[in-house]
């Protein structure tokens, strides 16, 4: 139940009580709130006024399994609305282990100075000079780091595109292996941080002061039945540890809505060879791992380690967002060149999602042909070098399509639209309008819906209710710390009871089933204020104009929600 | 008649020998349905597999057209 403030310009930390205001209040939960409460809306995102916010989830640093997710939230200079970007690994569960509720940083270091900022395992916190790190890779950083302070470090940190304050740039994590691998990508927050002075933030982990449990008993009981619910459901048990996230690849292109070629197509020539079955397939021939953990408490093993012909580490966990950004929009069929992608994105620290639709504009726009892997890959490191043509690109799609005059820029609000296309699944087109943070596919995806056959995602009826009460549902599960998968096990009568029992359990209280829609709802209205606060309209709340207009093959289909209901989604 | 069936997430390990560049062929009557490749394939209710033709998530009572290409599938959840 601690605070941790960092003000950067003063160089001082103070560690407090969680304030009244944001008791009960975890992940996206409080930072959003938090954010809407103490950032002004209109200030510069770059600037000294916006606060970056580190938030582990309610449940996280129990022993719940698969809690490990932290939320990072600030104002996004991406997409300039109000942003919570959330990763998994290891970090989330050292700060819960410490009774951390929250670091915030605030302020700005005055002379372009790097810190480190280190938690050790007494909860200590103090800011250390790092600029003898100034233009580090990710990869190198943490190796240092864990030779410094040990293996049991978890480390979150940015890489050059942080430094460099690109509208890309992302914050990384370490998995359980000390890889640098998992991103709190979107929305830019690798730059806040970076301007904020902050290389990274390194916890040891192993701490004993995690906050109390109300009722132990109950709360051992619901991990159990917790525990069952999710070893037997079918995703969470079975395709996710043995494909991970990139069995989504298969499906998604057997629907017709895998924007290809920079969202010219809907399915990818030669989508089976990235698919997850693919990679499995090569990473167990090369002697990788395809049931890997990745994360802290983790039951799912949904992460992989793709492996070159040698055997030897490329990248950690290959995600189907990912394989769709550098492979689906830009016509690479090759998982070993997909693979350095994801490995330079991480690396140098920017979101693989943004960076690959950037490549992918600028390959629509003539600058390179589609497919051509080796010109992606140089472009991409021409982000670590900081030229002019790679700090373009860091900044993203939008930055891009300005570059070269192009008008097929697939964002909503700056940020580029995930691996669903709008036109051949209606209801992501709608999620992408209407989040708070900019296209976004873990605001309230409804693919699972169209595969559940609870939905036709060519009809448009249906479409806005289920965006609406999936983004209600993702806003509230980002409070828990739990992973999306888990939480999608959990869905069954049987997991939510079990769910909303460790809740209960842990803080000693008595929610009901309808509280958990109206946690969501909360952080939902706390986010549209920010924006609009900021300036934001419903006009921004429009998919770009292509996607009206040009019809997606196979379906040559366009997007066919009006206005008026797409502007009826938040009709709250 | 003849159905060209690939299997997709871990329905694939239900068939010895498969290979998913190859898929398989299945026979069946004229006029069966979704939900009777779906019993021909020996997946279990309880996988939740839904069949893709020509860019649709068919329902299980559906017929299957003649020439068809299946794409049996796992439900995921993405986000």
């Amino acid at each position: 139940m601690k605070f941790i403030r960092v003000n950067m310009s003063k160089k001082t930390i103070s560690v407090d009580d969680v304030p009244q205001a944001y008791l009960g209040l975890g992940g996206r939960g409080l930072t959003s709130i938090m954010i809407n409460s103490e950032v002004p809306p209109k200030c510069d995102p770059l600037g000294p006024d916006n606060k970056l916010i580190f938030a582990p989830g309610l449940l996280t640093g129990t022993p719940l399994v698969n809690t490990s997710r932290i939320s990072i939230g600030a104002k996004s200079p991406l997409t300039g609305t109000i942003k919570e970007s959330n990763a998994g690994g290891t970090v989330a569960a050292a700060l819960g282990h410490l009774g951390i509720t929250a670091i915030v940083v605030e302020g700005q270091a005055a002379d372009g100075g790097l810190s480190f900022l280190r938690i050790n395992r007494q909860g200590e916190a103090s800011l250390l000079p790092a600029q003898d790190y100034k233009g580090a890779r990710t990869y190198a950083l943490v190796k240092k780091i864990l030779e410094n302070y040990g293996e049991k470090t978890s480390v979150l940190c940015i890489g050059p595109a942080g430094e460099y304050q690109l509208a890309a740039a992302s914050i990384q994590a370490s998995d359980i292996d000390g890889h640098p691998c998992r991103a709190a990508g979107r929305g830019g927050l690798g730059a806040v941080m970076g301007a904020k002075g902050l290389k990274a933030i390194i916890v040891d982990q192993g701490g004993r002061s995690a906050d109390p449990i109300a009722d132990p008993a109950a709360f051992k009981a619901a991990n159990k039945v917790i525990v069952k619910v999710i070893k037997e459901h079918p995703m969470a048990g079975q395709v996710m540890p043995a494909l991970g996230t990139a069995g989504l690849v298969a499906p998604v292109n057997s629907m017709g809505a895998f924007p290809s070629y920079n969202a010219r197509k809907g399915v990818l020539e030669g989508w089976e060879k990235i698919s997850g079955e693919a990679m499995a397939e090569l990473i167990q021939k090369r002697g990788g791992n395809t049931t890997h953990v990745g994360c802290a408490q983790c039951i799912i093993h949904c992460s992989n380690e793709f492996v070159d012909e040698d055997g030897k580490y490329v990248t950690g966990s290959l995600e189907y967002e990912t394989i769709w950004a550098t492979g689906g929009m830009t016509g690479i069929v090759d998982l070993d060149t997909i693979a350095r992608l994801d490995y330079l994105c991480d690396d140098i620290g920017v979101d693989t999602m943004s960076t690959g639709v950037a490549v992918a504009v600028a390959m629509d726009a003539g600058y390179k042909a589609f497919g051509d892997g080796a010109a992606a890959i140089e472009m991409v490191e021409e982000i670590a070098k900081g030229s002019e043509f790679g700090k373009i690109l860091g900044n993203g799609p939008a930055a891009v399509g300005r570059h070269f005059n192009h008008s097929r820029v697939p964002v909503v609000k700056g940020q580029s639209i995930a691996a669903y296309d709008p036109r051949a699944m209606l209801g992501n087109g709608v999620t992408f309008a209407t989040s708070p943070m900019g296209a976004d596919h873990t605001a309230g995806n409804v693919v699972g819906e169209y595969l559940e056959q609870k939905l036709d995602p060519l009809n448009p009826a249906g479409q806005v209710e289920a965006s609406r009460n999936l983004q209600i549902a993702t806003a509230a599960a980002d409070c828990t710390g739990l992973c999306f998968m888990a939480y999608v096990a959990l869905g069954s009568p049987e997991g939510g009871a079990a769910l909303l029992k460790a809740i209960n359990a842990k803080f000693g209280i008595q929610l009901g089933p309808d509280d958990v829609p109206a946690l969501g709802l909360r952080v939902l209205k706390a986010e549209r204020e920010f924006n609009k606060k900021a300036g934001f309209t419903n006009q921004d709340d429009r998919l770009p104009s292509f996607f009206y207009e040009e019809p997606l093959p196979p379906h040559n289909t366009v997007f066919t929600i009006s206005d008026e209901e797409i502007d009826s989604t938040f009709d709250f | 008649m003849k159905v060209r069936v690939n299997l997709y997430g871990t329905l694939s390990a239900r068939i010895p020998g498969y290979r998913q560049s190859q898929g398989i062929e299945v026979e069946l009557p004229e006029g069966a349905t979704i939900n009777d490749l779906l019993v021909r394939l020996r997946i279990p209710e309880s996988q939740k597999a839904v069949v893709a033709i020509d860019g649709r998530i068919r329902k299980a009572s559906d017929k299957i057209p003649g020439d068809a290409h299946a794409q049996v599938l796992q439900p995921i959840h993405g986000g």
